[in-house]
């Protein structure tokens, strides 16, 4: 995962104070966001000891799967504001 | 009341990766500085309480792209600009950039209140400011944190290392604000719009007679800093505090 | 509190991606008054690809854009590579016609393309902001009068929405499409910085020319989807593509970032990319289900295009998604065109929209493509046959130190009986694609 970290950090984010992306209250063990644990290509999701599952949402690149496979019922999704997030130089 | 206010194009420098200890400036966008951007909110404020009477102009120099980058600054609330455009301007020494701006300023004529950042986002050499009072004859003020005016006096909080100092000054004066003073507002889809209808002065370099003495800073390297890790695989607390203590980032 | 600007467009295109800025190119072309509006720093700062665009097919919709364009490099070479776990089979296809003008197909960064082609439809008189993002849209009485952004009601006689695979403004016009994770895939991949001699000795090219590679089998674990690799001029793309769908409910799971890793570390790969290094690693989810996850194209006062309408569809050979948002963009702009013409807007005037699609190659492939998605959706594919055919290589290739098998018996060894009758039925589902 480290290396997931580093690859984040040669793009480039520009912070939104308020990220709009976090895990409904209350809904933190439900399955699919247990997906979500492997399937993120940012790795932003974890999963404690207790199985509750947690989001960074620092270094998502917005692809959207998370909102796909989780459904607007678990997340609270929106984009970032404009000229937040990440900045894709090559794409 | 005229507030001018000079803004420098920069690269936009979250963009700029670095290419064995190089900054690749290709195909990076091109903003106002940030610390710009927070002298032109200070302008904007000045105009706010002296009843919205006054005009903001912005000045600038850049190549030919500033006539585009100007209008962040038309949209987030000047009125107008006055830029030189020079193909050359980005890469100006200070004493050359001072030149460009005091000509603007004069072509503008009244200038009341001619605010700069204290240095400038990508180069920080924090002379310009100083060099343009000179050469227009100004009184200036440095370290700015707040600006007030009151009819031709403005009274000027200057934010040093370890206290507050408040001078007042007759206008004209020129000043240069600290970074971050201020929480530059950002415009509307609808100011955007309107930005491009602004008046914009553009002044070719060739127009302009002055005698400048030619480029005598030579930029010898410009580098990263080296980060050198020591990639100490530590297993435990203990381990890691032994490290730390080591190198003499930690004492027991 | 809203604003209410008073400036009225023409259009208002959600969206500064490929088909965002072509509605826009061909509608400021025409002299009409269009408002782009894109949340990114730039356009392209929010756009990935796996790096190739098939132009031929676009070619005469935009006939001044190519000449000048900032793609990569043209592709001269096509490389499948079928991998097993510690084994590969390459076929490599090159062509006369693949290196004659005007190419088929080009590598391609979105960053520096969209950035260009903004620029472009500036020139042609659009007007796009950037670092806004669209909130709402604005309906009144049924009909799409406008947008909220940043505060602002912005009002226009139609909305194109051209906001991407998620689209919340189609969404909120009722235009959903399918939401079925089956119908989507997810892209990841790293721009690894390669010195321009270096890869073109590497790749065998000359100075424009260009290679794309496709991998099927282990780089994938087994799951549904392929790798990439395309070279542009200074850097390779390198990436995979997995349908989500498979990710969700089949085990066992895998952990898909950590795929990349794998994927470069072969030996395959390796080689090519030796000194090179990652500048940019990015991902996207892709629309792939082609027809049959669509939604619908028009309302009364707007227009959907590009991956915001599903226009992206496996082919198997590639996930095509950007020339179909290019035409979707300017079939859009010409539906608007002609509705101001008549000065109606409603769905039944827009419904011309629909009408160019299926008379253009839009549609055309999309109907004969109809079933591939669920067609290539064959573990099979992915698993047990790229073993089986680097199984068969290695034996033939194999000498052993005794005497070796004759040819036939080694084939037959791995193409029993039973093995063959299994092929009937994927024979049949390629048939019909």
């Amino acid at each position: 995962m480290s290396d997931l970290k580093a690859k984040l950090g040669l793009d480039v984010f520009k912070e939104d104070k308020a990220f709009p992306i976090a895990i409904k209250k209350g809904l933190e063990r439900d399955p699919r966001l247990k997906k979500m644990v492997l399937i993120c290509p940012a790795g932003l999701y974890g999963e404690d000891e207790s199985g509750k599952i947690a989001l960074s949402a620092d270094g998502c690149l917005e692809c959207g799967t998370c909102l796909l496979v989780c459904g607007a019922d678990i997340l609270d999704w929106q984009y970032p504001r404009g000229g937040a997030g990440v900045q894709f130089r090559f794409g | 009341m005229n507030i001018v206010v000079a803004m420098k194009q920069i690269p936009d420098l979250q963009q700029i990766r670095i290419r064995n200890r190089c900054p690749v400036l290709d195909d990076v966008p091109l903003t106002l500085g940030k610390i710009d951007k927070n002298a032109l909110e200070a302008g904007l404020k000045i105009r706010e309480n002296a009843g919205n009477k006054g005009r903001v102009i912005v000045v600038s120099a850049g190549n030919r792209d500033i006539e585009e980058t100007v209008k962040e600054a038309l949209a987030a609330g000047a009125d107008e600009a006055c830029i030189v455009v020079d193909e050359a301007a980005s890469d100006l020494e200070s004493s050359i950039s001072a030149i460009l701006l005091a000509a603007a300023i004069k072509r503008i004529g009244v200038a009341d209140i001619i605010l700069f950042g204290e240095g400038s986002g990508d180069n920080y050499s924090g002379q310009v400011g100083a060099r343009v009072a000179e050469i227009l004859d100004l009184p200036q003020v440095g370290y700015a944190g707040n600006v007030e005016t009151t009819g031709r006096t403005a009274r000027i909080t200057r934010v040093l290392e370890d206290r507050e100092e408040i001078v007042e000054v007759e206008l004209p004066v020129v000043v240069c604000i600290l970074a971050d003073i201020n929480e530059p507002r950002i415009p509307s889809v609808s100011q955007i719009l309107k930005a491009g209808k602004k008046h914009k002065e553009i002044i070719e370099i060739d127009d302009l007679t002055m005698e400048t003495s030619g480029r005598r800073i030579e930029t010898i390297s410009n580098l990263a800093p080296e980060t050198a890790r020591k990639r100490e695989p530590v297993n435990t607390c203990g381990a890691l505090c032994a490290v730390l203590e080591k190198e003499g980032f930690w004492a027991r | 509190m809203e604003q209410e600007d008073d400036s009225r467009f023409d259009a208002i295109v959600i969206g500064g991606g490929l088909a965002g800025l072509s509605a826009a190119y061909t509608l400021a072309a025409e002299g009409m008054e269009v408002l782009v509006l894109e949340r990114g720093d730039y356009p392209g700062a929010k756009n990935v690809t796996g790096g190739r665009i098939y132009v031929s097919s676009i070619r005469e919709l935009f006939p001044d854009l190519w000449t000048k364009a900032p793609l990569e490099r043209f592709i001269a070479h096509e490389e499948i590579c079928v991998m097993g776990r510690d084994s590969s089979l390459n076929v490599r296809y090159d062509g006369s016609e693949l290196l004659r003008e005007p190419h088929q197909s080009y590598s391609i960064l979105r960053g520096k393309f969209d950035k260009w082609f903004a620029r472009q439809a500036e020139h042609k008189g659009a007007t796009i902001i950037c670092k806004t993002r669209v909130d709402d849209i604005i309906i009144e009485n049924g009909r799409v009068v406008g947008v909220v952004a940043a505060g602002d009601r912005l009002m226009a006689n139609v909305v194109i929405a051209c906001d991407g695979v998620l689209s919340f403004a189609a969404g909120k016009a009722g235009l959903n499409k399918s939401a079925d994770s089956g119908h989507f895939a997810i892209g990841f991949k790293e721009v690894i910085e390669i010195d321009p001699a270096v890869l073109e000795d590497r790749f065998n090219l000359t100075e424009d020319e260009g290679a794309a590679r496709l991998f099927i089998g282990d780089v994938t674990a087994g799951k549904f989807g392929g790798g990439f690799l395309y070279t542009n001029k200074s850097s390779v793309s390198l990436g995979l593509v997995l349908g989500i769908g498979a990710l969700v409910v089949e085990e066992p799971t895998v952990q898909v970032p950590e795929l990349l890793n794998k994927f470069k570390q072969r030996s395959e790969i390796s080689r090519l990319i030796r000194g090179g290094k990652t500048v940019e690693y990015s991902a996207h989810m892709i629309p792939e289900g082609g027809i049959k996850a669509m939604g619908k194209l028009y309302a009364d006062g707007i227009l959907v295009a590009g991956d915001a309408a599903g226009f992206s569809i496996n082919i198997g050979i590639t996930v095509r998604g950007m020339e179909y948002a290019m035409a979707s963009g300017y079939y859009a702009a010409r539906a608007v065109i002609n509705a101001k013409e008549k000065n109606d807007y409603s769905a039944a005037t827009l419904a011309v929209y629909e009408k160019f699609l299926n008379d253009s190659f839009v549609m055309t492939d999309f109907k004969n493509f109809r079933e591939s998605l669920d067609v290539l959706k064959y573990p099979l594919l992915y698993g047990h046959y790229p073993e089986l055919i680097v199984g068969i290589m290695k034996d033939l290739y194999e000498m052993p130190a005794g005497p070796k098998t004759r040819i036939f018996p080694t084939v037959r060894k791995h193409l029993g009986l039973r093995e063959l009758w299994a092929m009937v039925p994927l024979c049949r589902r390629m048939m019909k694609i």
